[in-house]
């Protein structure tokens, strides 16, 4: 207890250098919360806008489907799997779609397309697609001929709303070529390139009679009441929906790329982490060696009367947690103001794209936990480990060394 | 230790050499030397007489380059660095030069320190603190720190700490030297009555003609070798 008395008081003898200390310890620390909470927000925005645009949480396709595009390769049994998700409790929403090649032309230019068949009223409730509309309206119930078009597809037909372009695709079982001519009923953007540029949107019913599908689809897509984007209803999902043929994937396993990043993410932030707890080892070895050089006389006097080279290791050991723990405490307090601002205002990366994925809300930084234990905690370690070399420096000093140096 | 007349200490012909820069100093050169309990004990030379090394040598603080000090029947070079610092917590109390308290510690602490290290129960401790500051006659300030102290007063604390933990012998290196003259030979008064009252060992280095004077013994020492060795005829206290 005395050897605590000892090492607290001690790193208060000067203060301006423990104020200095702790406060390079405490803005390393506050960063390393503010960098963790910006992250989970960014991350959980990127999630958002990559599964809230279009894609949904989950989607059931037909097996090898994603692998071929094939036009006949549809959901198998889609009348029982729209009733299994019905009565889905975990699911929330879900909006059937087709999905085909074609080629999209215009009086002024040809391009290769992907062509969804929507049904409207479902993708309300999946997509953003009524939300990206730039010029024109959604699409209507009584509006089977018109068609949505991205932005950039539209300047490169060079066409407008309301002007005619045709859609060409092959058929279902017999890949014989079909036309059919639409109007420009809506133009969306959504700030990103793949959908802007190669994507056009059209009635379901419409884009099953080009495909002659009757009434077959290509892909299911799904949100869950749980909005959390690792949680277990992923796996459940995959199990009860991977049957009779069809295949039913989470996010994470139908966006490759940004499964990555995010695994990606966490290995970045360990590696941050130990960057900063690596500095702040280094200021604690620093401020303790300075504290001790400082005080060599004092070390011999307290080995002179009796103190073991343990208790002198001792002394320095809680003097770092000492500084760490009132480093800590200032960039806890730190952190908690920075993060806590930005996770009201939020953090402006709008229209920034990443990952093929383009922000479109503002970043509200996470504040979890474990950021203010964790992180701490992992501080003073580091302190500790930091601490070891001048402990045992302390531990071996010889008295009569230093009581002889420092008179 | 238990033994009266026994002896505390002993040092056989002991050497000390060590490095300066890139000199090599010949601290003590051949010192024997034996103190035994009871003893008022100077040891006194010019600067660089080897004064302070040889308290350090009789202490266990520093080796022998050559020769053997022998503390409680045991050679300090067969002691772990454990060893000897529980030797030095319960046999030695040390007084040094320029009292050198612990700053952040109070007066109580400071003298307490010993005895939380010897984990003497708290109530004794307060009981032995309470007597030993009245005995060098700062009673009431045991919650000051050392620097709302006099040099004197913190010279006092020193011998307050050094007697605490009723160590067999108490080791002092130059205790007057950052002293006004007043203050010192009252500081060497109160030592010497210690001695008188409780029997208590004092073994002190000086180069002050004063504090020789009041020595039961004296050791002189000369260019690290040991010039006389004399018991005094008029005894502890007695001025010529």
């Amino acid at each position: 207890m005395i050897l605590l008395k000892l090492a607290w008081r001690n790193i208060f003898r000067n203060k301006r250098r423990t104020i200095l200390s702790g406060i390079a310890i405490g803005i390393g620390l506050a960063s390393l919360i503010f960098t963790d909470a910006l992250m989970i927000g960014m991350i959980e925005s990127m999630i958002r806008a990559a599964t809230g645009t279009f894609l949904g949480q989950a989607q059931i396709h037909a097996g090898g489907f994603r692998e071929t595009f094939e036009v006949e390769k549809t959901i198998h049994d889609l009348d029982n799997v729209i009733r299994q998700l019905s009565s889905d409790a975990a699911v929330k929403h879900y909006a059937v779609r087709t999905q085909a090649f074609g080629m999209i032309s215009s009086p002024a230019n040809v391009s290769s397309i992907i062509f969804y068949g929507i049904d409207p009223a479902m993708e309300k409730h999946i997509s953003k697609i009524d939300e990206a509309i730039q010029k024109g309206s959604y699409l209507a119930k009584d509006t089977t001929r018109r068609l949505l078009i991205g932005s950039r597809l539209a300047e490169t037909m060079e066409v407008d709303l309301d002007d005619r372009v045709v859609i060409t695709t092959a058929q279902a079982t017999t890949g014989q070529l079909s036309q059919e001519m639409f109007r420009i009923g809506g133009i969306f953007h959504f700030n990103v390139k793949e959908m802007d540029s190669g994507v056009v949107f059209m009635h379901l019913e419409k884009a099953r009679s080009i495909l002659a599908l009757e009434n077959d689809a290509h892909e299911i897509s799904v949100t869950f009441h749980n909005t959390d984007q690792n949680a277990d209803q992923f796996l459940s999902f995959r199990e009860r929906y991977s049957q009779g043929g069809n295949e039913a994937l989470g996010w994470r396993d139908l966006l490759k790329e940004l499964d990555a990043l995010l695994n990606l993410s966490d290995f970045t932030k360990y590696i941050i982490a130990l960057i900063l707890f690596g500095i702040v080892a280094l200021i604690i070895l620093n401020t303790l060696f300075t504290s001790l050089y400082e005080r060599l006389f004092e070390f011999g006097v307290l080995r002179a009367i009796g103190t073991r080279p343990s208790g002198m290791a001792y002394i320095v050991l809680l003097e770092a947690l000492s500084l760490s723990a009132v480093s800590g405490l200032f960039g806890i307090c730190i952190g908690l103001i920075v993060t806590y601002t930005f996770s009201i205002y939020g953090i402006d990366y709008r229209g920034i794209e990443f990952a093929e994925v383009t922000f479109r809300e503002l970043i509200y930084p996470v504040m979890t936990v474990h950021q203010y234990i964790e992180y701490p905690l992992w501080i003073m370690l580091f302190a500790l480990v930091a601490g070891l070399y001048p402990a045992l420096f302390a531990a071996r000093l010889v008295p009569a060394g230093v009581l002889r140096r420092s008179m | 230790m238990q033994n009266k007349n026994a002896e505390l200490i002993k040092a056989i012909d002991v050497s000390k050499q060590y490095r300066s820069g890139e000199i090599m100093v010949d601290a003590l050169n051949s010192v024997s030397l034996t103190i035994k309990r009871g003893e008022f004990t100077a040891i006194a030379g010019p600067s660089g007489s080897g004064k302070t090394t040889l308290l350090y040598m009789i202490s266990g603080l520093d080796i022998p380059s050559s020769g053997t000090v022998i503390l409680d029947g045991k050679p300090v070079s067969a002691m772990s660095g454990r060893e000897q610092s529980d030797f030095r917590r319960d046999h030695i109390g040390f007084i040094f030069q320029s009292y050198n308290l612990i700053p952040v510690l109070t007066v109580r602490e400071n003298i307490e320190y010993i005895m939380l290290l010897q984990r003497v129960p708290e109530g004794e401790r307060r009981l032995r603190v309470s007597e030993i500051l009245e005995e060098v006659s700062l009673g009431g300030m045991e919650n000051r720190l050392p620097t709302q102290l006099s040099g004197g007063q913190q010279q006092r604390v020193a011998v307050a700490r050094a007697m605490v933990s009723r160590p067999d012998i108490i080791l002092a290196d130059e205790p007057t030297a950052n002293l006004d003259s007043h203050t010192g030979e009252s500081l060497i008064e109160m030592m010497r009555q210690l001695n008188e009252r409780r029997g208590m060992t004092f073994v002190f280095s000086t180069h002050e003609t004063m504090i020789m004077e009041r020595a039961k013994r004296l050791v002189l020492l000369k260019d690290g070798q040991i010039e006389k060795d004399e018991i005094r005829s008029q005894g502890p206290g007695v001025r010529d």
